[in-house]
Parts: C-alpha cells; sequence; structure tokens
C-alpha cells in the first residue's frame, strides 16, 4: 500500500477501535479501503475548502503514530481542538464513514429545526461493510453470509470482529 | 507502517512453498519449468507451457515470487490449480472411467473422459428415497426413454434432461433468482447435468443422504471429504455441465461432443409431455467444484467454449457466437425467454447472452499458455476451444464471521450456467461461494456447499 493508504488506515483504526487487519486485510477482494480514501479526501476538501487538509491530518498522525503512543493517545490527540474546527471534524466524519458506510452532512440548528445531520449511503458495497454491524455481531438488512438456522446460535465473539483482543 | 503489515492466514503459509503437494506432474513440471505467475499486468509471456497431466492436483501450488503472496499471485495459483483439473478431468478415460495414461488430453476425441464416468445427479436422488446403485453402475433408462434399446446406445450416452442449473425449472415455485432457461441460436433449450466423483458419491452413500429419512437420520451437518495431500487421496469433487445439440449452426468440431438422450419426464417436469431422442450436443460450460484442505468453502473453477458470448463494452471478436447474435439488435441482452417456458417447442427465440464481467488479462494469458500445451499434443485439439473464464476461493477461509471464507473474486459466473444473474450486486448476482454457503439438507442441516442433498426423496 501507499503511504498515504497506510496513514489512512492506521489512522482508521486508531479512531474506529477495529485492527487495520480487518480494515483492510492483507488479501481484501471486497477492498472498501479504495472506495473510502478517494471519497474522503476529494469530501473534506470540498467541505473545508482546504485541498490540504487530509495531508495535514494524515501528517499529524504519521507523527504521532512514529512516537510510539498508544492508540488512545493518539486518538485523543487527533481529536484535540487546538487542531481546529475543520481538522477534528473531519476525523470525525472519518468515524461516522466507517461504521455506517455513509457520508454525514451537519445541518445547523435553524429558528424551525434543532440541529441534525443527515447521511448519504457511499455506496451498496459500502452498506454492507459498515462497522456498525460488526459491533452489533450481526449483519446488515439484506445481505448475510451467516448459515441458514445461524440466528439460533450465538454469534461469534466481538473479538473476532473487531480483530482487537480484549474488546 | 508497523500496524499494517499483510497480515497472511495460517491457512496460507500452510500452502506455502516449497510445494507441500503430493500433488501432480504438472504442478512440479510447471515451477522446473520456471513459469512464474505474471501478475504484472506486463503482458510478458512465459517462453515455456504447462505439462499436461492426468493426476488431479490436490491442492493449489503458491508460487514465489512474490513473497508474501499477493491476491493477484493467488489467483493466478487458483486458476493454475483449476486448469489442472480441466486437464486431468478431461483426460480420456478407460472403460472404468480412470484416465488412460497410454493417451494425452484431446487424442481420441471420440472416447469419453474422465469425468463422464461420475455419477449423475439422477442416479443419484431416486423417487421414494431409493438406495442408489454403487458406485460403476447406472441406473435403468428412464420410462420415457423406453423406446430406446439401451444395447443400441453408444458407450457413456449422457442423460440430459434439466434445463436449468436446478431442478424442476419449470416449477416457477423452486426458482431461485431471475434464472430460466437458455436458449441457443437453433432455437432449442441448453441442458445441463450435474455429477459427483467417487468421493463425493460414496459419501452420500455411506451416510445415507440420498434419501430424505436418510438425512433425518443423519442429523448433522454434511461435511464432505476434503482432498488430502499427505495421503494423496482425491476429496469430493463436482462438475456441472451445460450443452448444446449440435446440427444447425453449430459445427460439431468445435466442440467436446457426446451422445445424449435428451428427454423430458412429465415426472420431472411439470407440464412437459413424454419424449426423449438420442442427440449429438456439444459442451458449452463446465463448473468444477472441489474440496481441498485449506479450502473448506471449495474451489470453484468455470469454464467455457471461447464462442458463448462477447463481453459487455468491448469490441465484438467473432461473426457468430453460441448464446449471441450479432445481426440482432433489438434482442434483449441477458434476458431469459418470455413464460410459459416448455423444452418441447420447436423453436424459442434464441437468447442473447453478454459476458457481464470480463475474463481478466492474466486469466486470458494463462489460457494462451494452456492452450500452446494443449497444441502441441494435438494442434486441432478439441479443447481449445475452452478458456478458464475464473477461479473463486476464500482469501479467508477460517474466518469465524464469515463462513464463505470472504470469496475472490467476489462474483463469478459461466455465461451458460448462470446467464441471468452475471453482475456485482450482493445476494443477487453470481457468487459461487455466496450463493451455496446456503445450501441445507431437507432436514435443515448444512449441506457443505452443495444443493444436490435437496434433491432427496
Amino acid at each position: 500500500m501507499s503511504d498515504t493508504m497506510d496513514n489512512f488506515i492506521g489512522l482508521s483504526a486508531v479512531l474506529t477501535g477495529f485492527a487495520s487487519s480487518i480494515l483492510a486485510p492483507g488479501l481484501d477482494p471486497v477492498n472498501i479501503k479504495a472506495e473510502y480514501l478517494p471519497f474522503f479526501t476529494a469530501k473534506v476538501a470540498a467541505e473545508s475548502g482546504n485541498p490540504q487538509l487530509v495531508d495535514s491530518i494524515f501528517a499529524k498522525y504519521a507523527s504521532l503514530a512514529a512516537q510510539q503512543l498508544s492508540d488512545q493517545q493518539i486518538g485523543t490527540a487527533m481529536l484535540d481542538p487546538a487542531n481546529g474546527a475543520d481538522f477534528v471534524l473531519a476525523c470525525r466524519k472519518l468515524i461516522f464513514m466507517w461504521y455506517s458506510g455513509a457520508w454525514p452532512t451537519l445541518i445547523p440548528a435553524s429558528a424551525s429545526a434543532p440541529a441534525s445531520t443527515v447521511s448519504d449511503l457511499i455506496s451498496a458495497k459500502s452498506y454492507t461493510c459498515g462497522l456498525a454491524w460488526q459491533v452489533m455481531q450481526s449483519h446488515p438488512m439484506g445481505d448475510s453470509n451467516y448459515r441458514y438456522g445461524y440466528w439460533n446460535s450465538q454469534p461469534p465473539a466481538l473479538n473476532d470482529y473487531t480483530g482487537q483482543q480484549g474488546a | 507502517m508497523k500496524n499494517h503489515i499483510p497480515s497472511l492466514r495460517l491457512l496460507h503459509l500452510r500452502r506455502a512453498w516449497p510445494l507441500g503437494v503430493a500433488a501432480s506432474g504438472l504442478l512440479v513440471a510447471f515451477l522446473a519449468q520456471g513459469m512464474a505467475p505474471d501478475v504484472s499486468g506486463a503482458g510478458k509471456q512465459a517462453a515455456t507451457v504447462p505439462v499436461l497431466s492426468p493426476t488431479i492436483p490436490l491442492e493449489i501450488t503458491v508460487t514465489s515470487p512474490p513473497s508474501p503472496p499477493t491476491l493477484a499471485s493467488l489467483q493466478h495459483d487458483f486458476d493454475v490449480f483449476s486448469w489442472q483439473m480441466f486437464v486431468a478431468l478431461n483426460w480420456p478415460a478407460n472403460a472404468d472411467g480412470s484416465p488412460n495414461t497410454k493417451l494425452t488430453i484431446g487424442q481420441a476425441p471420440r472416447d469419453s473422459v474422465v469425468w463422464q464416468h461420475w455419477r449423475e445427479s439422477r442416479s443419484i436422488f431416486l423417487p421414494k428415497g431409493e438406495t442408489p446403485p454403487p458406485w460403476g453402475q447406472n441406473t435403468p433408462l428412464p420410462a420415457v426413454c423406453s423406446g430406446i434399446n439401451p444395447k443400441t446406445l453408444p458407450p457413456n450416452t449422457l442423460r440430459l434432461t434439466q434445463i436449468g442449473k436446478t431442478p424442476n425449472l419449470l416449477d416457477e415455485s423452486s426458482e431461485p433468482f431471475k434464472t430460466g432457461p437458455l436458449i441457443d441460436q437453433n432455437g432449442r433449450y441448453t441442458r445441463y447435468e450435474i455429477l459427483t466423483n467417487e468421493t463425493m458419491f460414496n459419501y452420500i452413500l455411506g451416510n445415507t443422504l440420498y434419501s430424505k429419512a436418510g438425512q433425518q437420520a443423519f442429523n448433522a451437518d454434511a461435511d464432505f471429504p476434503s482432498s488430502d495431500p499427505k495421503a494423496a487421496q482425491v476429496g469430493s469433487i463436482m462438475v456441472k455441465a451445460a450443452w448444446v445439440e449440435m446440427g444447425g449452426k453449430y459445427d460439431p468440431s468445435k466442440f467436446f461432443t457426446a451422445w445424449a438422450l435428451v428427454y423430458d419426464n412429465p415426472a420431472e417436469q411439470h407440464g412437459v409431455k413424454p419424449f426423449c431422442k438420442l442427440e449429438k450436443v456439444g459442451l458449452v460450460g463446465l463448473h468444477i467444484a472441489h474440496k481441498t484442505a485449506d479450502e473448506p468453502q471449495w474451489i470453484w473453477s468455470t469454464f467455457e467454449n471461447v464462442a458463448n458470448a462477447p463481453t459487455q463494452g468491448e469490441k465484438l471478436q467473432r461473426s457468430a457466437y453460441n448464446f449471441f447474435d450479432p445481426a440482432c439488435k433489438d434482442c434483449q441482452v441477458n434476458e431469459p425467454p418470455p413464460r410459459p417456458w416448455n423444452p418441447e417447442n420447436a423453436y424459442t427465440k434464441p437468447s442473447q447472452i453478454e459476458r457481464v464481467i470480463a475474463i481478466t488479462p492474466e486469466a486470458k494469458r494463462l489460457n494462451d499458455s494452456f492452450h500452446r500445451a494443449l497444441a502441441a499434443v494435438t494442434p486441432n485439439s478439441v479443447w481449445l476451444n475452452y478458456e478458464l473464464v475464473s477461479t473463486q476461493w476464500p482469501t479467508n477461509a477460517s474466518s469465524r464471521i464469515d463462513p464463505t471464507g470472504v470469496p475472490a473474486p467476489s462474483f463469478l459466473a459461466n455465461t451458460t450456467l448462470e446467464s441471468y444473474i452475471q453482475g456485482e450486486v450482493k445476494q443477487t448476482s453470481s457468487s459461487c461461494m455466496a450463493c451455496h454457503n446456503n445450501a441445507t439438507t431437507t432436514a435443515g442441516k448444512s449441506a457443505d456447499f452443495t444443493y444436490l442433498l435437496q434433491r432427496a426423496q
């Protein structure tokens, strides 16, 4: 993988709590990361008006990772308000994207309605790849690889879904 | 990045080189001749050609470089496995079904080949759940063919009645997805058969899985034997073949042909009239599924006649196709014929089929290399008319959260066997493993990736 993709997956792992080997397996026929990275890059640039923002996010992450910090420390540093509102918002949207397979749009409160978030599904593939299903130890509606009768059995352990020990 | 080193699953490490496979001469010769996979896309062509062997491979051979294996390099290795299977199964057979090692594939083209001696599903799952005859024997001709003296039939005559992958296709209630009959350029129905090898048959027979009552008594998930390289034992293999009647727009010299009793049986297909005739048929499609130790989801290989159909979005390569009419401008592409479906119709408007997912350049190069090997033995070998479409295999066979093992490629279709469900939409488009993972016995237990057990009565 390219350095950019490495940073994208590394940052995504820190922010989502999933192991990078789950987000980007060594043998990856689904390859959702190849869809997410350019989508994320284009969206952040368009919404922030700053084409360099994604690069600066990845650079910050790479710097922190090189310091051998824990995932918790890196995540806290990445979401520090001192990074700037657009920077932090992009990181939060990255989490949203991985968990839902969709891209969020924040709608500020108005005189007639409270603030809200709407989201647009990125693709059919992203819908099935949403990590929310994994955390539920379940499957997307309409798409299950479990065998007949699975509903009568305990699902695999959460660790098997997240790739993290002690999850 | 230290936290994103591609991690190969254990099973792949077990496959790793040097070859741990007590396998075919082809495997060994392939490597001995230095035919490394060309997965670079640069179009480099190896100067050597693979050796053709009648030995069924028991496991894939992971080639190197690159090291560690990549998705592309492993795809190549599985595709080589598929061609090895194709060569071994289409080897000329002795009378007992064993490969005739005095011949090479492509020689004696009128002889039967190995897989034609296997057991067709209708001779396994008998009416009333009767016990099928043991391996090496067959059931009597169907009643609709009673007017034909069996002694007058050519050796190894096929029995073809299915008009789709699934049985009872004329029964709408059992039709999965949008499948339907495939109509050839002569306006005739394509016919199908499904066969098992001896290992798979014996498992069904030994565990009484040939009947509903037997499956009820078995009361467990099916677990067909896998190939065992250490013991040099061939595991379970099944094939699905698609055939068209020769004549008319079909030149028999372009097909592997066989004699077949083509029949319609009201006892099997509601609404048809009894009908049976002896026809020369030509092979247009062949699935091969092989359960191996490292791939409990089986390895799924699919081959086609090279003239079946053009690829969507590509320039036509031929003036005529087996299932596509270049002159037809208003034909609906990849749409089944209108109902009602009846294989006895003298003529049905031919299907207009296009391949949705192109054969990869890497697979094309491999096809070329095996074609060179086949031509070196027999310049006009009938097998030059067949090509590998692709191989589906599990990238994470031991996954605890995905019993399909995360197949690669995610979708795979044969234009003669999954004509109308090609594409890349999950749970809709053809994926061998994703579909067959749902197979159950009639007792509601996992059927280990085969729907055959649903045919038990």
